[in-house]
């Protein structure tokens, strides 16, 4: 069996890993070059403190994988658990309250913190700028690590990996897929997966096969280096804004992406001045600091929320995106449900690409 | 360490104030940069690297390197060399313990290396688990330079949009030209820089210009900035805007902040971009020693602020800038122990050469510098010959006495800006590297951003000033400025340029130039299609 994985994102890596760790033939078309995509640009924070029970368990099983996985490649992903910490203001917290006891009902650690004691934990927390919030498992990774040690194991295994590489068509016979075009060429599989984050709705028309996720940009930038102070990966659900420290100490921040028409990953100044007012509102301390680099990256996002993974009406033809703003902490776990689903034929309901055709099993968030 | 007297510049110091560093008084003078008065007072050790903690002084002095960073009035990070003194400043060296010149973590620098090099904390420890975990967190410990404010910044910093024609970043030759025959067709302009300042590199050449009668040749350097600042300060319709730093271009919008305090969006029709070019450097051990300067940051320390780098000091590099140096170093009274080229000729005119051979500066050719030799500081140099492979001659080191070494090895253009407005750019070694495709009116490959000067390619100030002219006329007649007229004098200037680059000096960078023109109407693609176009493989 030959299986293409279009895209070299995280979600591509580990689902190529896991096919060729039983023994596929697997090759990564890639049209650009690793880290080009949302897994090269992301602000790596990674939690099970998610709204749908799902997603938890996807976060579980992906973090439980980093931590295996590290040992295996030869890279530190530096991985820093020191928490991972959502605030709202008041009209906001409703829905924090209630995310709150679907994870502890899954045995998720989180507490309720409140906006004193944050500053306990984070020096020069404005408890003025938030109502309230949670705690809980979690912290920040360095993205690209992670793509580098997956890049190494799938090589390993003997995973081809072809940069510089656009998927531009299929070949369809009869309703089933046959191969794929690359540079002109037409590669003969028996699968493709689709794992081109962002791009994934392009390639599906391609196939001709409909895929309604939104594309979402988002921005965000560096301060310069500072010693540790913030150890949490902190995220203010109401106004998007999230900032967290890398291990080089420089001052990660962004805020959460909007739909846009097309992946553009330009940046803008309009950007900077509302981060800096958010950031400055929630840590003062950020006020008269320099920006180093500011950039841009864009993922995918499905209807409900939840990942769309499995295969299509084109036979062949396997969805493996829709990761949201959550795929540095989903996609291990994604990877070997793609993994069941080519060689075992298994199918994951809550997932499935179909459940967009059935309006009445559409899950309300 | 102040010099006082200086056949060509006077140096009017400003009103005497006091600065603190670490907490000792230092004494400084209005219109200094925080740098050049820290310098003055005999400090050198500036910084601690970042991994390493290896000391390091200034070596740009244009605020490029990073070098200089410190705390003051208590935000970290601060390059130095870009900030003027107030009187009560407090400065102080981060990222080492207890302070900058003597730093204990600096033992990483001897033992740390050897078993942990560089990119290995990704790679070391990395099994089992419970050390890397251990690792992870230590690697944290030592992460960050500087220290997080104590508490947050209480000046307000405000915000002002500017709509314009045109918009000229830098106020060197090239920008200045560029916005001088822009607003004379009546377009409005905006032009910035970052100092405090207009001029550019010019401010620092004492000596008189080469370059054709036409063209200002014989005058200093420093009166050519004069005359064109003057000529800019008498057009009503530029709005300039001193030490504003650009940092970005949005789709036609300019992002800039003013003194620190302000941030700038300007909204122009045409942007010329006349950034300049800065310092390279080069691969020698001990390449980093406080004492180790680039060519421009020793220019910018004595001839802008009229303070002395050293004693005694070694140039590497006998280009144009290498011999200039030299000069203007013993003008000011400072002895220059030899010059270095690794060429087998020397690289500057023959003017310069001689000059310096009559001063009797030795100058040693297929020769390069091997390493710096001192502690915390340069105490002296290693030169070594070269083969005609370009490899070391066992056994021909020497050693050359100093205070301080200056790379003079070239220069290379500023392009980040356009490079990150997404304009399509080529490496051109003529050029001085890594330069944007253009018309031949300075017009990008996105439209309406225009490049002029060192930015373009590194040449000198008479074709900074022709390609600035150039740009700020193509760019106010697209916008519907100037008439016939306008087009006539562009024309003009574009075959000046021409008949100046004809010159004998010109070949290599005609040659460079063919590279990098394009028709406008034959490739005239933009930022998002050009994405397309590397993804194709086409470039
Ligand atoms: C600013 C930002 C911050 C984020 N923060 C977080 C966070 O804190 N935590 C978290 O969990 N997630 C975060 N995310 C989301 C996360 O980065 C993404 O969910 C994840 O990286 C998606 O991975 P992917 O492999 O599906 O897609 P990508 O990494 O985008 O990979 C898709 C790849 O497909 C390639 N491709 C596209 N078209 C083609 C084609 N025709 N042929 C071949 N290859 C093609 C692309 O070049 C790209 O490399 C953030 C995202 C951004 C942008
Ligand atoms: C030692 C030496 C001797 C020389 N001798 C001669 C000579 O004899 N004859 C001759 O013709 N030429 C000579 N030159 C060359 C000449 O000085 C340069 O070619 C000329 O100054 C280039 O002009 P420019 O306008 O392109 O750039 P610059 O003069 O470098 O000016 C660029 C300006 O832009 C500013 N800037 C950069 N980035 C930003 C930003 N992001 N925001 C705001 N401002 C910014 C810089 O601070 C600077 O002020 C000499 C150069 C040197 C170093
Ligand atoms: S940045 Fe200040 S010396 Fe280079």
């Amino acid at each position: 069996m030959k299986v293409a994985v279009i895209g070299s994102g995280i979600t591509g890596l580990s689902t190529a890993h896991n096919l060729a760790k039983q023994g596929v033939e697997v090759v990564i078309f890639e049209k650009k070059t690793y880290l080009y995509g949302a897994s090269g640009r992301n602000s790596g924070g990674i939690t099970t403190m998610m709204d749908r029970k799902e997603l938890i368990e996807l976060a579980k099983r992906s973090i439980k994988i980093y931590d295996d996985i590290q040992g295996e490649f030869s890279f530190n992903f530096l991985f820093r658990k020191d928490g991972y910490l959502k605030v709202a203001d008041g009209f906001d917290m409703g829905r924090l309250e209630k995310e709150c006891r679907l994870q502890r009902s899954m045995g998720v650690k989180v507490r309720e913190i409140d906006p004193f004691e944050i500053r306990e934990i984070v020096p020069g927390f404005n408890p003025e700028s938030v109502d309230g919030g949670f705690i809980g498992e979690g912290g920040v990774i360095f993205p690209w690590p992670v793509i580098w040690g997956y890049v190494e194991g799938c090589r390993k295994l003997g995973v081809e990996i072809m940069r510089n590489s656009e998927v531009k068509g299929f070949e369809v016979e009869n309703g089933e897929l046959k191969g794929v075009k690359v540079k002109d060429e037409t590669i003969k599989v028996d699968f493709v997966i689709n794992a081109s984050g962002a791009w994934s709705v392009l390639i599906s028309k391609l196939a001709g096969v409909e895929l309604r996720n939104r594309i979402i940009k988002e921005e965000i930038c560096v301060i310069e280096s500072l010693k540790p102070f913030i150890d949490p990966y902190i995220l203010n659900i109401s106004t998007g804004v999230y900032i967290s420290q890398s291990a080089r100490g420089e001052v990660v921040g962004g805020v959460v992406g909007r739909e846009a028409t097309e992946p553009d990953t330009s940046s803008t100044l309009d950007f900077l001045i509302g981060y800096a007012k958010g950031a400055a509102e929630m840590i003062p301390l950020l006020k008269g600091l320099s920006v180093l680099r500011q950039w841009a990256g864009v993922y995918d996002a499905s209807p409900d929320g939840l990942p769309v993974v499995g295969e299509t009406e084109l036979k062949g033809f396997v969805q493996a995106n829709g990761l949201g703003r959550r795929g540095m902490s989903l996609a291990p776990a994604i990877g070997e449900i793609v993994a069941k689903i080519v060689l075992k034929g298994k199918e994951y309901d809550e997932f499935s690409p179909s459940r967009f055709q059935f309006p009445e099993r559409t899950t309300e968030n | 360490m102040r010099l006082t007297e200086h056949p060509i510049v006077k140096f009017k110091r400003g009103k005497e104030i006091t600065i603190y560093f670490n907490g000792e008084p230092v004494k400084a003078y209005e219109g200094e940069t925080v740098a050049s008065a820290l310098y003055a007072a005999g400090i050198t050790t500036f910084s601690r690297s970042f991994r390493f903690h290896r000391p390091r002084g200034f070596f740009c002095a244009i605020g490029k390197c990073s070098s200089c960073m410190m705390e003051v009035d208590g935000i970290p990070n601060i390059r130095i060399c870009k900030v003027y003194v107030r009187d009560g400043m407090k400065i102080k060296t981060q990222n080492s313990f207890p302070n900058a010149d003597s730093d204990f973590l600096s033992i990483l620098d001897s033992i740390v290396d050897r078993f942990y090099p560089h990119g290995s904390h990704y790679r070391k420890f990395n099994k089992p688990k419970v050390l890397r975990d251990f690792v992870t967190k230590q690697v944290r410990r030592f992460a960050g330079t500087g220290n997080p404010p104590k508490k947050a910044f209480e000046e307000k910093g405000s915000f002002e949009e500017i709509e314009t024609d045109i918009a000229v970043v830098g106020g060197g030759p090239g920008g200045m030209s560029a916005a001088i025959y822009a607003a004379r067709t009546g377009a409005r302009v905006v032009l910035m820089d970052e100092n405090p300042f207009l001029g550019g590199q010019l401010v620092k050449q004492t000596h008189r210009f080469f370059g054709s009668g036409k063209h200002r040749a014989g005058t200093r350097g420093i009166r050519i900035a004069e005359i064109l600042s003057n000529e800019v300060g008498e057009l009503k319709n530029i709005d300039v805007r001193f030490e504003t730093k650009v940092f970005g271009l949005y789709n036609g919008v300019v992002g800039a902040v003013e003194k620190d305090k302000k941030l700038l969006k300007i909204k122009a029709k045409k942007i010329v971009i006349a950034t300049g070019a800065y310092e390279r450097t080069l691969l020698f051990e001990n390449n980093d020693l406080p004492g180790v300067y680039g060519a421009g940051g020793v220019q910018t320390l004595m001839n802008v602020f009229g303070i002395k780098p050293g004693d005694k000091g070694l140039i590497v590099g006998s280009g144009n800038v290498g011999l200039i140096l030299t000069y203007q170093l013993m003008q000011a009274g400072i002895d220059v122990a030899a010059i270095v080229e690794a060429m087998p000729r020397i690289g500057g005119y023959f003017v310069h050469a001689a000059k310096v051979r009559r001063l009797g500066v030795p100058i040693y050719t297929s020769h390069t510098i091997k390493r710096a030799i001192g502690d915390k500081k340069v105490e002296g140099a290693e030169i070594v010959k070269l083969d005609e492979n370009w490899c070391e001659v066992k056994g021909s080191e020497k050693r050359i006495d100093c205070d301080f070494i200056c790379v003079a090895i070239g220069l290379s253009p500023t392009h980040e800006l356009l490079y990150q407005a997404g304009c399509e750019m080529k490496f051109v070694p003529e050029l001085g590297g890594l330069v944007p495709m253009r018309t031949e009116y300075g017009e990008t490959t996105v439209e309406g951003i225009y490049v002029a000067g060192d930015v373009a390619g590194i040449e000198e100030a008479t074709s900074a000033m022709m390609e600035g002219r150039i740009a700020g006329l193509d760019a106010a007649i697209k916008l519907g400025y100037g008439g016939e007229e306008a087009i006539r004098l562009r024309d003009e200037v574009v075959r000046d340029l021409k008949e100046f680059r004809e010159g004998p000096f010109g070949e290599r960078i005609l040659s460079g130039i063919k590279k990098v023109t394009f028709e406008k109407e034959a490739i005239s693609v933009s930022a998002p299609e050009r994405e397309e176009a590397i993804s194709e493989g086409i470039e």
